[in-house]
């Protein structure tokens, strides 16, 4: 089969609204919010002045930590810890008491630095504890610095305390002062909606919900979160130096646990994976208190029951609540409508690695040999079904092949060359992916941004220059869009790029996985159970599809118990059972295999 | 100074280890971990100053009031912030409805009774010095806490069904046991030895809202040193980190005693995430 | 014998039934006679399992499931053991941390302490392998005890349907017979059993009836002395007959 012509599909074009547009709909919250806060001063009422400041210095630090808690999901509640550090620092070394005084301006991007490795003191055993545990460890390091704090009397002054920083110039007086606080609240807004709109800021969501997945699609929990507790714990710092400064003088005390209480509740108020509903909530959570004088008092408690109500009632925040256009009904009969054709285009100039074999895998879970000596060869272009009854070693054979399971023995090889057990994350580099048995999607996030994720590992361009939005980072969005669209169509998915992922039907959450999956541009594809909970319509558009694939030179490994598939499109089959093979050869030789049939049958 | 360190290390460890009990049953009704048990600790400290010393009730009508108190919060703390989200997908929102349980009733004792600590009526009269009832109450009240769940989960059919419960839920569920009353019944447990603990300890804690966060973390300690749902460590985690941190601070002063035991804590929780016991019980596939 | 047909104990119209968004069941018709023994047979992922979960309510569901003359809707596992209906689940999953009695006990809780004592004894008396071992920890019994175990536990409570799900997983062919054995005996002393099974020999000898499931629907029913069953079975399993030529 020849390729199809690459024409855009029209469809695509209509479905995702144009980019311009999209962009300034996007704005118009942070424009608004900008102007008002930039025209305060007009007013000239200097006490709203000071609430305001606060409020940019608390949107600095809570912008890196969103995306510690928004978006990469870990309960971080002693993030105070780091305000601290940069408070101190800051103060310290614009003091001069301890050492020779510097300018204000070294002594905040120092306590950046401070800020950024405490970051990542603090975040490391996130990767290792489970999540009430982080937590735990992250209150026990707020309250270690602060009595670090209290203790370290003749750096940090003990009790009696610092003077905070003064900037110098037009940055003493309060308005001054206020501009650069809104200043720099405005570039971390800036900064942190590149990232989210960056394929990091989709990496960290798929960690959080759909870490499987994720891994899979070949990203790094480690290397991420790492970066994520750098960026974030250097604005920190800057925050805290600012904070020093707006304080004029810090003690310990300061510090207190409900500022980490505020901090958490905007974010999670705002709602995870935005920037807008955190820094609404930020704001929100500011002002509140000031509105009435007995408020302040009751200040946490207010905070504590908005928590409470939003996890109950909305666990999606206020960002859920402004998402109109999620809520725009879909139609009711939606076709699955696949596009073969255009796999030419995705798929040309995949990597051609030689055959996927296993030899003499076995896996033994508790005694039990889950796969007791299996050889296995999947060949380019050629679909491999894998079946047999429950408990028959099939998912564990395929987890293998996904590194999801270290074998106890044998090689599992691409080529010729061994690929390392155990390691999932690797295999997407090696162009080997795989669909989940039940669909592991982000359901806060849309369909295009789901598949988007697939390609992750092919994006260039650093961490840096998304932050910054250099030209490389644009590039390599719109090439990973075009891709995803693409995929999308070729699934018959692409009316629903827009549309958040967890109001799909399951049926097209399973072709959402394959067309993730075709973002690596695979080898090899394999595919755990795909055809469960599809309707026989649905099942002949996905033998149709899986075929079309691997015309396309990709080799697919299908664990199936439906056998109508399997015995469609399948042109060579192993039959598992108890961990070993019972039959291997072509459709036809196994349907009519006495052994086959028994063992399902269970004779 | 020894029996400084031995006393009040006992005394601590002994509160420690009970609010780590709370934890514990918390969690093997309903996998959840729970941020009410430090506060659960803080209240029995103030409940008891109020009804005692401020209401002017007898000690043993105080602290059946407590404890009738505590089993109410832990109620409502399952009714409130366990159920409705283990009924949703996203599990990891139970972290953030107890945390924010927590928090109000934290903030309500702030606001309500006091900022300042409150001190605690004496129970008895037996003392001073190193046998002073403030040291031995709390050790005394964790043995009877200790003894009175053997006698539950040995003797008594709801014991059992709190321990099948706690291994396998759903069996549990398919069997026709009423789970959703016996999680119940298990948080009013947990939220009776938890006050318990605040009680006991009284007189060394003093009634502060501020214990409560307190509480929280080094009550935790025990549970995670010692492996969750494991009440035997945390019994013995609790009273090694009591002394523990006595002698740290006897050794080395109060803050870096904090230090000290947050330093170990993280060490061996990086080490062995699962806790020095490991898993309890044998987890079925 | 009444001149008209009884109402069947157990009764299910189209029954649809799933984990979440996953449909797995769809338009399921059975039904079941008191004393009957039926056994629901079906290759992997068709959802025997899930069937069972959605009658103990284990699983929500739609469609009507009439039991004793009673609505299930909205039952839990609690209400429907309570009514008679008793769901010994895959997987031998007994309490391993308490004994073999307190397993029992726990599978009456709600009767009286005399009644228990009496319906615990009773069950064991099914069971002498494990009567012997009632004060022992239930973890320290092979595979095949834990699974007598957990058919002990379902006839605590005298149930008027008693459903077992693959109680043949992993127990040597000896072992598998005498758990049906006990069900045949159940089955005369009037105890209805609907059996989801992988063995099919054994299976249709020990039920009256058959039920095939695949694909989330009834492919087969049928009494289990009806001829050429093996074949239809076949047939309904692979969706096509052994000796067609496969389409290409």
């Amino acid at each position: 089969m020849t390729d199809a012509p690459a024409t855009p599909p029209i469809a695509a074009a209509r479905a995702a609204p144009p980019r311009a547009a999209a962009k300034l709909e996007g704005l118009w919250p942070y424009l608004g919010i900008g102007l008002a806060f930039a025209a305060l001063p007009l007013s000239g009422d200097t006490y709203w002045g000071i609430i305001a400041t606060r409020a940019c210095v608390y949107w600095v630090l809570v912008s890196g930590l969103n995306l510690v808690v928004g978006f990469a999901g870990q309960i971080a509640i002693g993030w105070v810890a780091l305000l601290t550090i940069g408070a101190y620092v800051t103060s310290v070394l614009t003091a001069g008491t301890a050492v020779p005084e510097i300018s204000p301006y070294l002594a905040l991007a120092l306590s950046a630095v401070a800020g950024a490795v405490s970051g990542v003191i603090v975040g490391l055993p996130a990767l290792r504890l489970r999540t009430f545990y982080f937590a735990m460890t992250t209150l026990g390091f707020a309250t270690i610095v602060t009595q670090i704090a209290l203790a370290w009397r003749t750096v940090t002054g003990g009790g009696v305390g610092v003077a905070g920083p003064v900037f110098p110039g037009w940055f003493s007086t309060p308005w001054g002062f206020y501009y650069l606080c809104l200043g720099l609240a405005a570039l971390c807004t800036w900064m942190t909606a590149n990232i989210a709109a960056s394929r990091f800021g989709r990496a960290l969501v798929a960690v959080r919900d759909a870490e499987v997945a994720a891994e899979a699609a070949g990203i790094s929990k480690r290397a991420l979160l790492v970066t994520v507790f750098l960026f974030s714990g250097a604005v920190a710092g800057i925050a805290g130096g600012l904070f020093a400064s707006l304080q004029s003088y810090i003690t310990p005390d300061a510090f207190t646990f409900d500022l980490s209480v505020l901090f958490f509740i905007s974010i999670l108020i705002g709602g995870r994976g935005s920037i807008l509903g955190p820094l609404l909530g930020t704001i929100l959570l500011t002002v509140l208190p000031e509105i009435a004088a007995p408020l302040v008092a009751w200040s946490t408690f207010l905070y504590a029951a908005l928590l409470l109500l939003i996890v109950l009632l909305m666990p999606g925040g206020i960002a859920e609540l402004i998402d109109y256009k999620n809520r725009r009904p879909l139609s009711r009969h939606r076709e699955l409508a696949p596009r073969p054709e255009l796999l030419g285009r995705i798929l040309k100039d995949h990597a051609r690695p030689g055959t996927l074999s296993l030899n003499g895998i076995v896996v033994t879970f508790g005694g039990v040999r889950a796969v007791d000596g299996l050889d296995l060869e999947i060949r380019p272009g050629e679909v491999h079904g894998l079946i047999g009854p429950n408990g028959s070693g099939k998912t564990t054979t395929l987890n293998v092949v996904s590194g999801y399971n270290a074998p106890d023995l044998g090689t599992v090889r691409l080529g010729e060359a061994v690929l390392p057990p155990g390691m999932t994350h690797l295999r997407a580099a090696r162009r080997i992916a795989r669909t989940f048995q039940t669909p592991r999607l982000i359901g806060a996030a849309s369909v295009l941004e789901n598949v988007m994720i697939g390609g992750t590992i092919d994006g260039r361009g650093s961490f840096a220059e998304s932050v910054l939005a250099l030209p490389r980072h644009w590039r390599t969005e719109a090439v990973l869009r075009e891709a995803a669209m693409r995929a999308l169509s070729a699934v018959g998915l692409e009316q629903l790029a827009a549309v958040r992922a967890d109001r799909l039907q399951h049926s097209e959450l399973r072709f959402l996985e394959i067309a993730r999956a075709l973002m690596l541009r695979p080898a090899f594809l394999l595919l755990d159970e795909p055809a469960a909970g599809l309707s026989a319509e649905e099942i002949r558009r996905l033998a149709t599809l899986i075929v079309a694939i691997t015309r396309q030179g990709t080799g697919v490994l299908l664990v199936e118990h439906h056998a109508d598939l399997i015995f469609d499109i399948c042109d060579r089959i192993t039959v598992l059972n108890l961990g070993t093979i019972l039959a291997a050869g072509t459709p036809a030789e196994i349907r009519s295999h006495r052994d086959v049939v028994n063992a399902y049958l269970g004779a | 100074m020894i029996e400084s360190i031995v006393a009040y290390g006992l005394a601590m460890g002994a509160i420690y280890a009970l609010i780590g009990i709370t934890y514990n049953v918390m969690f093997s009704a309903s996998r959840v971990f729970s941020f009410t048990a430090g506060v659960l600790g803080m209240l029995g400290g103030v409940f008891g100053a109020l009804f005692i010393r401020n209401l002017g009730m007898p000690v043993l009508l105080g602290l059946v009031l407590t404890l009738a108190c505590g089993a109410a919060i832990g109620i409502v703390t399952e009714i409130v912030t366990v159920r409705p989200v283990l009924k949703s997908i996203e599990q990891h929102l139970y972290v953030l409805s107890t945390l924010a349980f927590a928090l109000l009733i934290q903030q309500f004792t702030a606001i309500e009774w006091s900022t300042e600590p409150q001190p605690f009526p004496r129970l008895l009269d037996i003392g001073p010095g190193w046998f002073d009832q403030q040291f031995w109450l709390p050790v005394l009240a964790c043995a009877a806490t200790i003894v009175g769940l053997e006698l539950l989960y040995r003797r008594t059919l709801v014991g059992r069904a709190f321990l099948a419960i706690a291994e396998d839920s759903y069996a549990a569920r398919a069997l026709g046991l009423p789970e959703q009353r016996l999680r119940m019944a298990s948080y009013g447990l947990a939220g009776a030895i938890g006050v318990l603990a605040g009680f006991a300890g009284g007189e060394v804690l003093l009634a502060f809202f501020a214990n409560a966060p307190m509480l929280n973390f080094y009550g935790f300690v025990p549970v995670a040193l010692g492996g969750m749902g494991s009440n035997r460590g945390a019994v013995i985690g609790g009273f090694a980190l009591g002394l523990f941190q006595q002698a740290a601070n006897f050794l080395v002063g109060g803050i870096f005693a904090s230090v000290a035991v947050f330093a170990v804590f993280i060490v061996v929780l990086l080490a062995r995430p699962e806790g020095l016991a490991g898993a309890a019980g044998a987890r079925r596939v | 014998m009444p001149i008209s047909a009884p109402e069947p104990l157990l009764e299910i119209a189209g029954l649809s039934a799933g984990y979440g968004k996953i449909g797995v069941l769809r338009g399921i018709d059975l039904t079941l006679g008191a004393g009957e023994a039926v056994t629901l047979l079906g290759p992997n992922g068709a959802g025997k399992t899930t069937l069972l979960r959605a009658i103990s309510g284990l699983l929500p569901w739609s469609g009507r499931i009439r039991f004793a003359g009673r609505d299930l809707a909205g039952a839990t596992p609690r209400d429907t053991v309570r009514a008679g209906l008793v769901h010994v689940i895959e997987g031998h999953r007994v309490f391993t941390q308490l004994t073999v009695m307190d397993n029992l006990l726990l599978a009456g809780y709600g009767l009286t302490r005399r009644e228990l004592a009496l319906r615990a004894e009773e069950a064991l008396s099914f069971f002498p392998e494990i009567a012997a071992k009632r004060l022992d920890r239930a973890g320290s019994l092979s595979g095949g005890q834990q699974q007598m175990l957990a058919v002990a536990q379902g006839l605590v409570r005298r149930p008027l349907l008693l459903m077992l799900d693959e109680p043949s997983a992993g127990l040597s062919p000896v072992l598998v017979d005498r758990v049906l054995a006990v069900a045949a005996r159940l089955r005369e002393a009037g105890t209805a059993v609907l059996l989801v099974e992988q063995l099919i020999e054994k299976s249709l000898a020990f039920a009256d009836r058959v039920y095939a499931l695949a694909r989330g629907s009834i492919v087969l029913q049928a009494g289990t002395g009806e001829l050429d069953l093996p074949n239809r079975l076949e047939h309904a399993y692979f969706g096509q007959n052994v000796s067609a030529p496969l389409a290409t």
